[in-house]
C-alpha cells in the first residue's frame, strides 16, 4: 500500500568520532520511533560497525534501519552509500577495511570511536582511524556500491569540505551517482538554481545528524512509497510509476 | 619564463601535453579544492595539488592554465592522463610535497597570480 514515509537518509552514531555519545543506535531508534521518523540510515563514516546494533534495536519498532556508511573517497568528497540489507553493507564494508589508511585513532584529538549493542553497552572501540580517506576513488566507490545493489548520493554539495562540488568543482560526467544531498543550510529546491553543476540529479536534505537535537531539527525528506525500499525511494526521486517526493 | 623553463630546472616530470611547453607562465596558485581553483587562479598560472582526478583538466582548461603540477607523489588517474593529452594540457608530477615545489617556483621566479 502507498503510504507518506519520513526518512532520515544520513545520521551518525558513537562510532563516529565527531558524534555525540548520545547516539548510540537504541537511542537513535526510540527517538525516531516517537516522533514519526519512519526510515533512517545509520551513515557512520568509513564503517558500519553499528547497524546491527540498530538494526537490532528497531526489530520490534515500526522504524526502519537502512544499512549505510559516510564514505571518505581518495579526493576527500563524502558520499552517502546506502544498501537494503546488511549483508550488502558487510560486502562494502570489507572492500572500504582493504583500502582505509590503516593509521590508529587518536580519541583525545579526534574523538572516542565507540562500538556498542542495541542495548547501549559497549563492545569495543574501533582503533582504526575512520575520519580519513580510502584510496578508493569517487568513480570506483560509486561503481562498486551499485554494483553490490546500493546507491550513493552525494553528501551536502553546498558545504565548502568534504563536497563533491568543493574537492572537484563539478560533478565528474558518467557516476552512478543517484542524487545529491544538501545540509540544512540549504533548501532542496534552492539547490538547483545555487548549484547548476548538479543538473539533472535529485536533491535530497537529511539531518546529517552528530546529536539527538540535530536528528530531530535537521531536515528530513518524506517520500510516497508502496514500501521503505531503496528501489521504492529511487522511484520516488526519479518521480516515476506515482511514486515521489512529498513535503 | 616558459613551462620548459620551469620543467628544466626542477625535479618535474612531463607525463601528458608536452606540446604546451612553450606556454609562458603568468604566475602560480596552489589549492586541492577545485572549487576554490575555479574562482581564483588566473590564465597563465601553474597551478599545484595532490588530486590527480580527472577534472582537474577541465578545470585547468576552464581556467587557461599554463600547467599543472601534481605533487607529492600523487598519481594522477589514467583518464586524467588521457585528457591532459587530447586536451593539451601540461600536466608535470613531483614527489616533493606541494610546500617545496612552490617554495621552488617562487625561488626560480614564479610569484602568486
Amino acid at each position: 500500500m502507498m503510504r507518506r514515509y519520513v526518512a532520515d537518509l544520513h545520521v551518525h552514531t558513537v562510532l563516529s568520532p565527531c558524534a555525540a555519545v548520545e547516539m548510540t543506535p537504541r537511542n537513535i531508534v526510540w527517538h525516531a520511533a516517537r516522533h514519526g521518523i519512519d526510515i533512517v540510515a545509520i551513515t557512520d563514516h568509513n564503517a558500519g560497525d553499528n547497524v546491527p546494533a540498530a538494526l537490532a534495536a528497531a526489530k520490534d519498532t515500526e522504524v526502519i534501519i537502512l544499512p549505510g556508511m559516510e564514505v571518505e573517497t581518495r579526493e576527500e568528497v563524502h558520499v552517502l552509500a546506502l544498501f537494503d540489507k546488511p549483508r550488502q553493507l558487510f560486502a562494502w564494508e570489507k572492500v572500504v577495511a582493504a583500502h582505509r589508511p590503516g593509521r590508529k585513532n587518536d580519541a583525545a584529538k579526534f574523538g572516542a570511536q565507540f562500538v556498542v549493542d542495541a542495548e547501549d553497552n559497549l563492545v569495543a572501540e574501533k582503533e582504526e582511524l575512520l575520519l580519513a580517506s580510502l584510496t578508493l576513488s569517487l568513480a570506483e566507490t560509486c561503481e562498486q556500491v551499485a554494483d553490490l545493489g546500493g546507491l550513493v548520493i552525494a553528501s551536502h554539495i553546498d558545504r565548502p569540505a568534504y563536497s563533491v562540488l568543493s574537492q572537484l568543482g563539478f560533478i565528474p560526467p558518467g557516476l552512478e551517482l543517484t542524487a545529491v544531498e544538501v545540509s540544512r543550510r540549504f533548501s532542496c529546491a534552492a539547490a538547483a538554481e545555487r548549484f547548476p553543476a548538479i543538473g539533472n540529479l535529485p536533491v535530497v536534505t537529511a539531518s546529517d545528524a552528530h546529536t539527538i537535537d540535530d536528528f530531530l531539527s535537521g531536515p528530513k525528506m518524506a517520500f510516497y512509497i508502496a514500501e521503505p525500499t531503496l528501489a521504492e525511494i529511487r522511484q520516488a526521486l526519479y518521480n516515476v510509476n506515482s511514486r515521489g517526493v512529498v513535503w | 619564463m616558459t613551462v620548459n623553463d620551469i620543467v628544466k630546472s626542477l625535479p618535474l616530470t612531463v607525463v601528458a601535453g608536452g606540446d604546451g611547453l612553450g606556454a609562458e607562465v603568468t604566475g602560480g596558485y596552489v589549492s586541492d579544492l577545485l572549487s576554490n581553483v575555479m574562482g581564483h587562479a588566473a590564465a597563465g598560472n601553474i597551478w599545484v595539488t595532490m588530486q590527480g582526478h580527472q577534472n582537474i583538466v577541465a578545470v585547468a582548461s576552464l581556467a587557461g592554465l599554463a600547467a599543472v603540477i601534481v605533487a607529492g607523489g600523487a598519481v594522477p588517474e589514467r583518464e586524467t592522463v588521457a585528457k591532459a593529452e587530447s586536451e593539451g594540457i601540461v600536466l608535470l608530477t613531483t614527489a616533493l610535497p606541494s610546500f617545496a615545489v612552490v617554495g621552488l617556483l617562487y625561488q626560480s621566479g614564479v610569484k602568486g597570480q
